[in-house]
C-alpha cells in the first residue's frame, strides 16, 4: 500500500504547475475564450513541443506509456488554472479508442495528434439517450460499403474537429467508424457551452462510410467505449479536485484581504468554518481520486466502480466548493471578470458530463 | 502508487483475524452481536485476551513493552478490530496516559504503571473536562497545592471533573489540575496522577439522553497526592495534554467499525426494498471510502517518514460524523419499531417488542453516539485547528 506519488510523477506535477503559472494567466484566458476554435492553438503548440500530447499513447504509437496517474495528475493542474485547451477530446477520448483499437491506419491519426497538426472529436451522445453510448439509433447499412445516417449531440470540441469518432449501430452491432469534417451529407451546427468550451451537433444524412474507416467493432468497440469514457470520467473528475482546490485557496486569500466592521472579514468564525468544509470536501474528493486512478492504473475489477463513487462525490462537492466559494466572494463572486464564477460553471460542467451524481450514485449501487 | 498492502502485511492481517477467530472471548462477541450491553468483567476479558496475546502495546515502542509494529500494522490491527465488531479499546491507559508516562515520566513511574496498563491491571480514567472548562480547557479551577508534610511532599487537590467516561470502574484517574494561577492559563496546569481510592474522592454518575450510565462527576476535597505522582515538570502538563490529544487523532475515524455496520445496512435497506434508503445508503458507502482513503493517505506519508499534522482533524470530524450518520439511517430503517426503548433497562417487560432484530439497539445508539461529535475535541474545534494551521486563518 503506497498512496505517495514517485519522484518522476512529482517532477511532471512541478513542470505542469510552471508551465501554468507562468503562461496560464486568467485574464489572458479570457482573450481566448471569444475567440472561434475558444482556446489558444499557440498553447496548443506548446503542449505538442513538450511531449504532453504524447503522454498516455503507447511507445509503438509515438507515446510516453503514461497511465491514469500522470493524467490525473495533468488534470488536477489543469483543473486549478481552468485550462481550455481541448485535451480531453483529442487525446484522452479519441487517443485513447485510437490506440488501443486494432484499427491499421491509427499511427497515422495518432502521430497528427501527437504532434498538434489534427484534431478528432468523439460522437456518441445522442438525444434522450440518458448517458448511455450503447443503445444508439444512429445506424450503419451495408456491407463493404456502409452507409452512416442520425445524429449525435454535444460533441466535445466538434468545431476544431478535422476527423469524427462516430458510434453507430450496424446489424445490432456496435462499429466507431473515423469521418471527415468535409464529408458529403455531414452538416454540423456549433454551440458555446456555460463554461466557454465547444460543442456540435453533428447530422449524417446518407453518408457513406468506406470499410478502411472502421476503427473497431462489435464487443471490442463496447469495451473500446466503456473504458474511454471510464477514463475521461476520472480525468475530468481529477481537474474538479484541482479546481476544488483552486477555489478553497483563492477564498481564503480572498478573504483575508477583504476588509468589513474593520479587520479581514477571515477573522469571522463563520467564514473560517465554512473555508474548513471547503478545504474538507476538496481533500475527500482526492482521496476517492487517488484510490480511483490507482484502480484503473492497475486494472482492477473495481476500477468502474470506484470511478462511479468519484465522480458522484466529485459533482455534489464541486458545486457545493463553487457556490460557497461564491458565496465568500460576496458581489465579487457573480463578477465575469473574476475567476471564481468560472470555476462554478466548470463545476456544472463537469457535472453534466458523463453522467451526473445521481447517475454515477446508481451506478455505483448497482454495480 | 498502489492500493494493496505487501505480502508481509497480508500476513500479518491474517494472523490478526485468526486470533480474532480463536481468542476474541466468545461470550464478548455474542453479546455485541445481539446488542446486549456489557459488563465490567466482559470489557476486562476481552482486554486481557490481547495482553495475554502481547498484543495490548499496540501502539507502543518495543522498549516499553510494546508491540514495534509499524504504522500500517497498527491501521490494519485496528482496521480488523472494527471489522470483528469488537468493542472499543478503553482509550484511556494504553492510547493516553501510557505514552504520557513512557514519554515524560521518570523511571519509578514507568516501573510502577506500565506493565498495569499492558496487562489491563489498571482501569484508568481520564481527568480532563470540568463543569466550567470544556472547549476551553486550558481554563481549568482544579487546585494542587504543594504542602510539606513530617518531610515528605503532597499535593492537595480540590475541584471537580466532568463527563468522566467509566470512571466508576476506574482505579486511577490522570488529571489536569492548576498549580500556578499568576501567569497565562495554559502555563500554570500540571500532570498528575491520583489513586481513585484516594480519600475526598466521590464519583456521582451522569445518566445520559440513552439512559446509559457512561460518564460521572468526579469531586476532589483535600485529596492528597504524594508529589511523586506528578509526570514530567509542574507547570508543564498543558504540554503532555497536546502530545496526548494528537496520539488520539490517529485510528480516530474507526474506518473499519463503520463499514461493518454499513454493510448490515446494505442488506436491510436492500430487504425493505426501500429506493430512497438504498440511495442514502450508497451516499454514506461513498462517504466511507473516501474516509477511508484519506486515512490511507495520512498512513502513506507517515510511513514515508512524513508528520501529517492538523490534517488529521479531518479524521476526527468525518469518522464521528459518519459515525452519526450510521445510527441515523438504522433509525430510519427501523420505521415506527424505533420508538419501543430497549435502553440499559430493558423494555419494562420480560419480552421483547417483535420488530426486526436491528430495531432494537436503533436508537439507543442514535441517542449514545450524539457524543462524538462533541468529545476529544469537538468537531468545531477540529475546524478551528484546521482553520488556523492548514489554512493559516
Amino acid at each position: 500500500m503506497n498512496l505517495n506519488f514517485s519522484d518522476e510523477q512529482n517532477l511532471l506535477r512541478e513542470q505542469i504547475q510552471k508551465f501554468c503559472n507562468s503562461d496560464y494567466d486568467f485574464y489572458d484566458r479570457e482573450n481566448f475564450i471569444n475567440t472561434e476554435s475558444g482556446f489558444d492553438s499557440e498553447k496548443w503548440k506548446l503542449f505538442a513541443e513538450q511531449g504532453w500530447l504524447a503522454m498516455p499513447f503507447k511507445s509503438d504509437s509515438g507515446g510516453f506509456d503514461f497511465g491514469p496517474i500522470e493524467l490525473s495528475i495533468l488534470f488536477e493542474e489543469f483543473g486549478k488554472f481552468l485550462v481550455l485547451e481541448p485535451y480531453l477530446s483529442n487525446i484522452v477520448l479519441s487517443g485513447f479508442i485510437l490506440d488501443n483499437s486494432n484499427f491499421d491506419k491509427k499511427n497515422e491519426y495518432i502521430s497528427k495528434l501527437i504532434s498538434g497538426d489534427e484534431q478528432i472529436s468523439l460522437a456518441y451522445m445522442e438525444h434522450n439517450r440518458n448517458y448511455d453510448y450503447k443503445n444508439l439509433s444512429c445506424t450503419l447499412d451495408g456491407d463493404d460499403s456502409l452507409v452512416l445516417n442520425g445524429t449525435k449531440n454535444l460533441v466535445l470540441n466538434g468545431p476544431n474537429a478535422d476527423h469524427f469518432l462516430v458510434t453507430a449501430s450496424h446489424n445490432d452491432d456496435m462499429k466507431i467508424v473515423i469521418i471527415d469534417k468535409n464529408t458529403k451529407g455531414l452538416s454540423v451546427n456549433n454551440f458555446k457551452t456555460v463554461d466557454d468550451r465547444r460543442i456540435s451537433q453533428l447530422n449524417f444524412e446518407n453518408v457513406s462510410v468506406e470499410a478502411d474507416h472502421v476503427v473497431s467493432s462489435g464487443d471490442e468497440a463496447e469495451l473500446l467505449m466503456k473504458d474511454a469514457i471510464n477514463y475521461g470520467t476520472l480525468c475530468v473528475s481529477a481537474e474538479a479536485v484541482g479546481s476544488m482546490e483552486s477555489c478553497y485557496l483563492k477564498t481564503v486569500e480572498y478573504t483575508k484581504s477583504r476588509e468589513q466592521f474593520g479587520q479581514p472579514i477571515s477573522n469571522f468564525q463563520v467564514l473560517q468554518h465554512k473555508m474548513v468544509d471547503m478545504f474538507i470536501e476538496s481533500e475527500l474528493c482526492k482521496s476517492l481520486l487517488y484510490k480511483s486512478m490507482i484502480d484503473v492504473h492497475e486494472n482492477n475489477d473495481s476500477k468502474y466502480r470506484s470511478v462511479a463513487a468519484l465522480k458522484s462525490q466529485v459533482g455534489i462537492s464541486g458545486k457545493k466548493v463553487g457556490e460557497d466559494a461564491v458565496q465568500l466572494h460576496g458581489g465579487m463572486g457573480v463578477s465575469e471578470e473574476m475567476s471564481i464564477g468560472h470555476y462554478l460553471k466548470r463545476f456544472i460542467a463537469i457535472d453534466s458530463q458523463f453522467g451526473n451524481s445521481h447517475f454515477h450514485l446508481k451506478k455505483f449501487n448497482n454495480s | 502508487m498502489e492500493l494493496s498492502f505487501s505480502a508481509k502485511d497480508l500476513e500479518f492481517r491474517d494472523e490478526v483475524r485468526s486470533f480474532l477467530a480463536n481468542e476474541y472471548p466468545k461470550h464478548v462477541a455474542e453479546k455485541v452481536e445481539n446488542g446486549e450491553p456489557l459488563t465490567k468483567d466482559d470489557i476486562v476479558d476481552w482486554h486481557k485476551s490481547l495482553s495475554n496475546k502481547g498484543w495490548m502495546g499496540y501502539n507502543w515502542p518495543v522498549e516499553y513493552g510494546g508491540t514495534g509494529w509499524t504504522p500500517a500494522q497498527i491501521y490494519i490491527f485496528q482496521n480488523e478490530l472494527g471489522l470483528a465488531g469488537c468493542p472499543t479499546l478503553i482509550p484511556f491507559g494504553v492510547s493516553m496516559v501510557g505514552p504520557v508516562i513512557y514519554t515524560f515520566g521518570n523511571q519509578e513511574q514507568k516501573d510502577r504503571f506500565l506493565p498495569d496498563i499492558l496487562n489491563f491491571d489498571t482501569w484508568w480514567c481520564q481527568g480532563y473536562s470540568e463543569p466550567g472548562s470544556g472547549s476551553d480547557l486550558a481554563s481549568l479551577k482544579t487546585k494542587a497545592e504543594l504542602v510539606n508534610e513530617d518531610g515528605k511532599d503532597f499535593y492537595i487537590v480540590n475541584g471537580s471533573k466532568t463527563w468522566t467516561t467509566l470512571a466508576q470502574n476506574a482505579d486511577w484517574i490522570f488529571c489536569l489540575v492548576r498549580t500556578d494561577s499568576s501567569g497565562k492559563k495554559q502555563e500554570g496546569i500540571s500532570f498528575l496522577l491520583i489513586d481513585m481510592n484516594s480519600p475526598g474522592i466521590e464519583v456521582k454518575p451522569i445518566i445520559t439522553i440513552d439512559g446509559d450510565h457512561e460518564v460521572n462527576s468526579v469531586f476532589f476535597t483535600d485529596v492528597k497526592v504524594p508529589a511523586e505522582n506528578l509526570i514530567g515538570e509542574e507547570g508543564k502538563g498543558w504540554t503532555y495534554a497536546k502530545f496526548l490529544l494528537a496520539h488520539e487523532r490517529f485510528g480516530i475515524a474507526g474506518v473499519g467499525a463503520s463499514k461493518r455496520q454499513l454493510e448490515r445496512l446494505k442488506e436491510i435497506s436492500k430487504d425493505l426494498g426501500d429506493e430512497d434508503l438504498i440511495a442514502k445508503v450508497s451516499q454514506l458507502e461513498i462517504d466511507i471510502m473516501a474516509l477511508e482513503f484519506t486515512e490511507l493517505r495520512l498512513l502513506s506519508a507517515l510511513e514515508g517518514g512524513g508528520n501529517p499534522g492538523a490534517e488529521s482533524s479531518i479524521l476526527k470530524i468525518k469518522g464521528t460524523e459518519i459515525q452519526q450518520r450510521l445510527t441515523e439511517l438504522y433509525v430510519e430503517a427501523a420505521g415506527e419499531f424505533a420508538i419501543p426503548y430497549g435502553g440499559p433497562d430493558g423494555y419494562g417487560s420480560n419480552v421483547k417488542p417483535n420488530g426486526p432484530e436491528y430495531t432494537n439497539d436503533a436508537l439507543s445508539k442514535y441517542l449514545n453516539m450524539r457524543k462524538v461529535t462533541i468529545y476529544g475535541g469537538s468537531n468545531e474545534i477540529q475546524k478551528n485547528i484546521i482553520s488556523k494551521f492548514v489554512l493559516g486563518v
